[in-house]
């Protein structure tokens, strides 16, 4: 049996997955220099939103898509506004633990709320595919590869060509020369760090009608982003959008080709990020960073 | 404090501490049995912050030290102790691994790495199962078990030899290197500390001291499985402790573990068994600690005294002050 044009297939769709859920991850670190522990928690609540408008108002997740990005937008800045600002300039223990522990409430307020039981949004879409020759389509993953190269695309556009996005590059490269310039670092700083959230949110959107969602989705998609970011280079966007796709291919390809690897597809990300940190703790396309 | 009050202190609180576990009825001995591996893992995660390196996977530790307990007592009927033994070599080879592994990396790279080694154990224990058991589980073989008061005493033993490593290790060349590695690893070299040799050592004896909590705790529980061994729980516990109580600070692992436990039976007097309020609150603490009490319940105690002895001592000068210039009137 042959499985390469599937296994090529598989691993392309999960690639684009993989990318929109890392590049919030990516962006807020390269961006504020905060790595934010909590990212996993905006997929989960982002997954949950898309879950209730689903069976309180019969919401697709696709219409939904835009008032949870919105939601996450805004919850997002207030985390930024409330917490994030105080520990900007505070050593990296800080920063790490203080998104911990954010990630830690949003965690077991949604246990506590909706109670740790796994759920699934079934849009009519969700369990139908698509046969080309002997190659299997899923309609769902179909749709959320084009949604991820949708929102990706719109982030390089805001980035590259608008005024708040260069502000952020700027930020990103010189934060000393931005605020001479007249940008008004914590306002940007807010923004991108509610894109990062809404992102992530969108994440989950996706996510609501592919997998499995509990309050604990989140962490385990955190410690698999953070295999993608050190891989493709930590602070660099595009080496994450690189960084993803690696990871994608190798988890598919351990799950089709090697015995019982359906199990440990799972563990690609840990080898990979150990490897990684051996060779070349810098990642494909990544700067020097110190700490 | 001099070196021989710290001693005499240490001695004396020893003591109370194993006192109170065993002549208290069983309710307060588990407490006791608590807060002491809870100590141990407090203080192990301690060690490594006081070097500048953020453990986000201390469960790893105390995973691999809970299933070395279990399979060689299982395996080969030994003693609790020696079993410990089994873990604490284990724990520090895991150690040595990392610090291996994570070479000169610092900060984020090594808190992602410790978090990964963590989720990646757990996965393997799964797939492991003619090691493990994978998710059935193993029990550990029941004619092998303990009194449970011998339990409370390992658990008190255990901690109090964590204090006393810690103490030790305080007071020599070690921390003042780990010191200096936190602030400025460069400057560090600079002053002839050769980061990598104290690394090592560092990540062998903290991991040594977390795997023979989570070994005490296996002898304990008697279960195992993938999800209790390697869960995230421990993780979390082992920097709030020390957060909480002061973190880089000896007393302050101390005073988090009893604050931990409280809080944790607190939350269980009030919202009852159900799933969820004691992670929640310890979350809010982590927050609140960082952001408003960075310094943890003895720094802020120690600079409230700092404080008022600064005062006491200003009023006296100006006293002395006045009575002089009464003479020279």
């Amino acid at each position: 049996m042959d499985f390469l044009g599937q296994f090529l297939v598989d691993a392309m769709l999960l690639g684009g997955l993989y990318t929109l859920m890392v590049i919030g991850l990516s962006l807020s670190f390269g961006i504020i220099r905060v790595i934010n522990f909590a990212h996993g928690e905006a997929i989960m609540l982002g997954a949950y939103a898309s879950f209730w408008a689903l069976h309180v108002s019969g919401m697709d997740p696709l219409l939904a898509l835009p008032l949870v990005m919105a939601a996450g937008l805004v919850v997002g800045l207030l985390i930024f506004r409330v917490a994030i600002r105080r520990v900007l300039d505070a050593p990296h223990i800080n920063q790490i633990l203080l998104t911990f522990g954010i990630g830690l409430v949003l965690q077991n307020v949604a246990l506590i709320a909706w109670t740790g039981d796994e759920r699934s949004a079934n849009p009519p879409y969700a369990f139908s595919s698509i046969m080309f020759g002997d190659i299997v389509i899923s309609v769902s993953r179909a749709i959320a590869f084009a949604v991820a190269v949708i929102l990706v695309g719109g982030l390089f556009f805001w980035l590259k060509r608008t005024e708040l996005g260069r502000a952020s590059r700027a930020l990103a490269e010189n934060g000393d020369a931005a605020r001479l310039m007249g940008i008004n670092v914590n306002a940007i700083y807010g923004l991108t760090f509610g894109i990062s959230a809404a992102l992530g949110a969108a994440t989950g959107v996706l996510m609501s009608f592919i997998g499995a969602i509990s309050p604990f989705m989140g962490f385990h998609m955190l410690v698999k982003g953070f295999a993608i970011i050190i891989l493709g280079g930590l602070g660099s966007i595009m080496g994450s959008v690189i960084g993803a796709f690696v990871l994608a291919f190798a988890e598919t390809w351990v799950a089709y080709y090697v015995p019982g690897g359906i199990g440990w597809a799972e563990g690609v990300a840990f080898a990979v990020l150990f490897v990684i940190l051996i060779v070349r703790p810098r990642g494909i396309l990544g700067q020097a960073v110190e700490e | 404090m001099t070196a021989i009050n710290q001693t005499s202190l240490v001695v004396i609180s020893a003591i109370v501490f194993l006192g109170v576990t065993l002549l208290s009825g069983p309710q307060v001995g588990d407490w006791m049995f608590r807060i002491s591996t809870l100590m141990m893992l407090a203080i192990s995660w301690n060690l490594m912050a006081n070097a500048g390196l953020i453990s986000l996977g201390h469960s790893a530790f105390w995973g691999v030290g809970s299933y070395a307990a279990i399979l060689s007592a299982n395996a080969w009927g030994l003693p609790i102790y020696l079993s410990l033994i089994v873990s604490m070599v284990f724990g520090s080879l895991l150690g040595l691994f990392l610090a291996v592994a994570t070479g000169r990396l610092r900060g984020i790279f090594f808190a992602i790495s410790t978090l990964a080694l963590s989720e990646g154990l757990r996965i393997s224990a799964f797939m492991m199962p003619e090691i493990t058991n994978g998710a059935v589980g193993l029990f550990l073989n029941q004619a092998l078990r303990p009194s449970t008061t011998l339990l409370y005493v390992v658990g008190c033993v255990g901690a109090v030899i964590a204090v006393v490593v810690s103490v030790v290790l305080s007071r020599s060349r070690f921390h003042f290197a780990c010191r200096a590695m936190r602030n400025n690893e460069p400057a560090a070299q600079m002053l002839g500390i050769r980061p990598y040799t104290y690394r090592i050592v560092l990540l062998a004896i903290s991991g040594a001291m977390a795997s023979c909590a989570g070994g005490i705790n296996a002898w304990y529980g008697g279960y195992l499985d993938p999800e209790v061994a390697f869960t995230l729980h421990f993780t979390i516990l082992s920097q709030i402790a020390p957060i909480l109580g002061g973190v880089h600070t000896l007393v302050g692992p101390i005073i988090g573990s009893f604050a931990i436990v409280g809080l944790a039976e607190a939350s269980r007097i009030f919202f009852g068994q159900q799933e969820g309020f004691s992670q929640l609150i310890y979350g809010l603490v982590l927050i609140v600690g960082i952001l408003f009490m960075p310094a943890g319940i003895w720094g802020t105690v120690r600079s409230f005294l700092n404080r008022s002895a600064t005062r006491k001592r200003r009023e006296a000068a100006v006293a002395s002050a006045a009575g002089r210039a009464e003479v020279k009137g």
